[in-house]
């Protein structure tokens, strides 16, 4: 009697809750719980999965097409967080705006956003694509030179990103970085951040673009940006990747130096 | 000496028009002092000469008088001036209202006339002291005024005393502590009249200061055209000046970019109407969804009622806090948890954010509504059930008496009355106590919930966001959980069916408004802090509605439906025997017809029942019906006239814009050409050439877009002068 009228009046509570973040559950499920289901039914990675995928449906040479049976996987069977049609879109619609010549991606997981930004590049621009997993980077390997951009284009560099920033100028012979895209761990924004502003390698109108800003989020990143004052910065809303109802958005900072 | 037949004194028309005009410029000339640009003493110097020397306008005998009215409008003003300014001093939280209505913006803290809330219990209180001061008798003297014997042993207990019982029930809280005898002391103090008089003028105040605020709320809110130039008042009028706040501001910002792409959407969808079949269908289903609601909720209060009521027949005493408290407890939580749940059903329906916000505050108003009225009826259900123990103590009563004088006298014997202690004499039960207890419980029971909300909902959640979110794995500020908004309607409406209820039980318990007012303060300084320190405003801030009126009339529909079923009790149920101020009466009014035959003169209750007549007063309402009717039919047509004459202002003004622009083309044209042809000009036409017609080259980029940068040049701006020449070493041209 007494509990079942606490329960009956808690009752609205418990709707309200489900029914506002259902986007959010729907995630957990197609995130974690359908991954777990293949993990074990299948015995593959998820990337293998990705990669079997784009292998069987997507015609080779043709980055659109790679990047579309992409999308369809996401959405369909599971979710991977790749940047997505509509961030890239933002994303494709910035690198005209600049055309870089010298871009730099931290965490290209699949390959994905590299063969969205190799697509977008201007002739003689180079492409360095850093990721720190090595069987996520043989994956990528192969999908980007199935998208077939050679090593002129893209040069992939298998090592974690802190570790590789300061060796870029002799190493690599960087001189400036024309377009950063950092989608790798949302915790290692603001430290390789601050490496590529100490390194030098950034320029008076180098562009960084962010992803996933808001969610997860990076509210670290976002502090050190708003107090350092180096940059003009904008953050464009979008939804997540292969989501409706989730908000997120995508950093874009322009570098002004030091006043 | 005379100057011909002509009469010197007597003016031509023309020159009493010129007269009249001088003197009109004169009086514009005095009246435009205040706005002249002068240091602050001059103007002061020069007011005062104008003051002393301003009967001098008057003519002839009369200009003493007229100097002397003058001056007393003057003083009057400033006396109004001083009064208002008193008026604002009093309310202590004026500077809190300003820092926060510059971080939130909007309308807010529907600060409806203090002096409602001042005069309410002002009023209440004053019998209270009446009571006590002018010689009523005090606790203990009379058996209506002390606790029972049975009782005493428990009287003092805290829980008792929480839930208003022991001392509490018979102290000046509740009507039944109150003494019927009809004048007191040696003011003769009429103390049932005035209760009476009291409780109803109280209704007719608030219903007046109500009126009158809506009244000059409708008189600042234009007729409005929102349909014509929506893009032109977007740009212009969508800043607000008074934030103070750089979030606000960012917020705003934001908000104002979302209200233009809205707007921009909604032109596009208005343009095309597909699928509005599916709308329809959504929208039926998100009401058919609420009414679920609703009626889910009534029948939980009407469970929940019923099994209290089962306890109450088996003693309260043997049950648990939650089993006695339930039915307040299960209202204040239904009452917080459906309005999140309707704000949800509501994202079906895709309505502009207004009329979603005006559904939702009618959504919850019929909530709050039927929750008020089921409890109202398991309330008459118990008032019924005391009436009958009433009954039945009456022939009681009757025995016991005779038990006391043990039959050892004879009817008509006059022996010394026995003295029995207060304490000890059984006494009926008293519905009206009970009432006011209960409305007074269900406050504080209200109360305690909005505090408890306050602080885990606000509070708690924004320690967790702040101090979690180093160690989380995602942003739980700018995602879930986040900090709450301060939602503003909700706290008006919680506000207003407060006061619903305070109306509704200050007949039954006379202190309830002062222990109100008590609880309105503590509420203000909590909500004050919480919202600077807890709370983010919300991101798209509009109005429920173009005026503050909305607010208001649903005021008035609360005042009309709270006051309605404590003047049915009133009218039709007999008071208790032997509690209150009515005690012994037929009806709580009869002793308005008392005092009329015992403290008036005989021709006035004469007059009075007259004026009372049915036939006199059908057609007097009809009347004023009609005159209703009239007065909405001509200010109906007033608003129309108004409208009109907008819109040939507007055609007017777009006129005028249409002509300046010719205007602005042809002199333009009129400068370029006399520039080409003049000497100067002449020789730079030969190098004009290919740079002629060039726009500067900065403004053909497309327009980045407004981030946070600093903003580029204005595109295209074809009011530039002529292109400077270009330098182009001479070399080239030969």
């Amino acid at each position: 009697g007494n509990l079942l009228s606490l329960t009956l009046a808690f009752l609205p509570l418990v709707l309200t809750f489900i029914i506002r973040y259902r986007y959010y559950f729907v995630l957990f499920y197609r995130a974690v719980l359908v991954r777990m289901w293949y993990d074990c039914t299948t015995g593959l990675s998820r990337e293998e999965r990705a990669f079997q995928y784009v292998l069987t449906h997507a015609i080779p040479g043709d980055p659109e097409s790679i990047l579309e049976t992409f999308d369809l996987w996401c959405s369909k069977v599971e979710f991977i967080s790749n940047i997505g049609p509509k961030k890239g879109k933002i994303m494709d619609r910035i690198l005209s705006e600049h055309c870089p010549l010298t871009v730099l991606e931290l965490g290209s997981h699949c390959g994905y956003s590299t063969v969205r930004i190799a697509r977008a590049l201007p002739l003689g621009a180079r492409l360095y694509s850093v990721e720190m997993d090595a069987i996520n980077a043989a994956i990528a390997e192969k999908i980007i030179r199935l998208a077939g951009f050679d090593d002129d284009t893209v040069e992939l560099i298998v090592s974690p990103s802190d570790e590789v920033i300061p060796r870029l100028r002799a190493d690599y012979g960087l001189e400036r970085l024309d377009f950063v895209f950092m989608d790798h761990w949302k915790k290692c924004y603001r430290p390789d951040l601050q490496a590529l502003e100490g390194s030098g390698l950034l320029g008076k109108g180098s562009v960084v673009l962010a992803d996933n800003v808001l969610f997860p989020g990076a509210p670290n990143f976002l502090r050190h940006v708003r107090k350092s004052g180096l940059y003009e910065w904008k953050i464009h809303r979008a939804t997540l990747e292969y989501s409706k109802g989730i908000r997120d958005g995508m950093a874009e900072l322009v570098y002004q130096g030091i006043k | 000496e005379k100057v011909g037949e002509e009469k010197p004194e007597v003016l031509s028309p023309e020159e009493l028009e010129k007269l009249k005009e001088e003197v009109d410029e004169r009086k514009k000339l005095i009246s435009t002092l205040r706005g002249k640009p002068w240091p602050m003493r001059k103007k002061l110097e020069s007011h005062e000469f104008v003051e002393k020397y301003e009967g001098a306008l008057g003519k002839g005998k009369s200009r003493k008088l007229y100097a002397y009215k003058v001056m007393m409008l003057k003083k009057w003003m400033k006396f109004q001036r001083d009064f208002e300014n008193f008026k604002t001093a009093c309310v202590p939280w004026e500077m809190k209202i300003k820092e926060i209505e510059s971080k939130y913006v909007s309308y807010l803290f529907l600060l409806y006339p203090c002096t409602v809330l001042l005069v309410l219990p002002g009023c209440l209180l004053f019998f209270n002291l009446a009571e006590k001061a002018l010689m009523g008798r005090p606790y203990g003297s009379m058996p209506r005024k002390t606790v029972p014997r049975a009782d005493e042993a428990n009287a003092m207990d805290f829980a008792v005393l929480w839930d208003f019982g022991g001392y509490a029930q018979y102290s000046v809280l509740f009507y039944g502590y109150y003494n019927s005898q009809r004048a007191i002391g040696w003011l003769k103090f009429r103390m049932p009249l005035s209760y009476f008089l009291v409780g109803v003028g109280t209704v007719a105040y608030s219903y007046m200061v109500v009126i009158r605020t809506m009244a000059r709320n409708a008189n600042e809110d234009g007729g409005g055209d929102n349909n014509s130039f929506n893009f032109s008042w977007k740009m212009f009028t969508s800043w607000d000046y008074l934030i103070g706040n750089p979030e606000t501001a960012d917020n705003k910002f934001a908000s104002i970019t979302t209200s233009f792409k809205e707007a921009i959407l909604e032109e596009q969808e208005s343009r095309k109407d597909d699928n509005i079949h599916l709308t329809r269908f959504l929208r039926v289903l998100a009401n058919f969804l609420v009414l679920c609601c609703l009626a889910g909720s009534g029948y939980l209060i009407y469970f929940v009622v019923r099994r209290s009521q089962k306890f109450a027949l088996e003693g309260l005493e043997s049950h648990s806090w939650w089993e006695r408290n339930e039915v307040n407890m299960v209202m204040s939580l239904l009452g917080m948890f459906c309005p999140m749940l309707f704000d949800v059903i509501s994202a079906l329906e895709n309505y502009h954010p207004r009329i979603a916000l005006q559904w939702q505050l009618g959504r919850i108003f019929a909530l709050f509504l039927g929750n008020l009225y089921t409890f109202i009826i398991a309330l008459m259900d118990e008032i019924n059930l005391k009436r009958e123990e009433e009954e039945v103590l009456k022939l009681n009563m009757t025995i016991w008496e005779a038990s006391l004088y043990n039959g050892t006298l004879g009817v008509n014997s006059t022996a010394p009355p026995i003295t029995v202690h207060p304490a000890d004499i059984p006494r009926g039960p008293c519905w009206e106590t009970m009432v006011g207890q209960e409305f007074v419980r269900l406050i504080v029971s209200d109360t305690m919930t909005t505090y408890i909300t306050l602080l885990i909902g606000d509070f708690l959640r924004a320690v967790l966001v702040r101090f979690l979110n180093y160690c989380w794995c995602w942003d739980l500020e700018a995602g879930f959980p986040s900090y709450s908004e301060f939602d503003v309607s909700g706290n008006v409406l919680g506000l207003i069916f407060n006061q619903g209820m305070i109306w509704m039980g200050a007949f039954y318990a006379p202190c309830l408004p002062a222990l109100n007012v008590l609880r309105l303060h503590v509420s203000m300084y909590l909500q004050c802090w919480a919202v600077m320190c807890c709370n983010v405003p919300q991101e798209r801030v509009f109005k429920a509605s173009g005026s503050n009126n909305f607010y208001m009339a649903m005021l008035l529909v609360i005042l009309f439906l709270s006051t309605l079923p404590a003047i049915y009790t009133i009218v039709t149920i007999p008071p208790s025997f032997d509690c209150g101020p009515f005690s012994g009466k037929s009806r709580m009014f009869d002793v308005i017809q008392e005092t009329l035959e015992s403290d008036f003169p005989a021709w006035f209750g004469k007059v009075f029942s007259y004026a009372s007549n049915p036939g006199l007063v059908l057609p007097f309402l009809l009347l004023m019906v009609l005159a209703i009717y009239y007065l909405q039919s001509t200010s109906k047509s007033y608003k129309q006239a108004n409208l009109e004459l907008k819109k040939k202002l507007q055609t007017v003004s777009r006129t005028i814009n249409k002509v300046l622009t010719l205007i602005q083309h042809l002199l333009y044209s009129l400068f370029m050409s006399s520039y080409l042809s003049s000497p100067l000009g002449g020789e730079h036409r030969a190098h004009q050439g290919k740079s002629n017609h060039q726009i500067p080259p900065s403004a053909t980029s497309p327009p980045a877009p407004r981030g946070h940068r600093i903003p580029g040049p204005l595109p295209g701006n074809q009011w530039q002068p002529a292109p400077s020449v270009q330098r182009v070493p001479n070399s080239q041209r030969h």
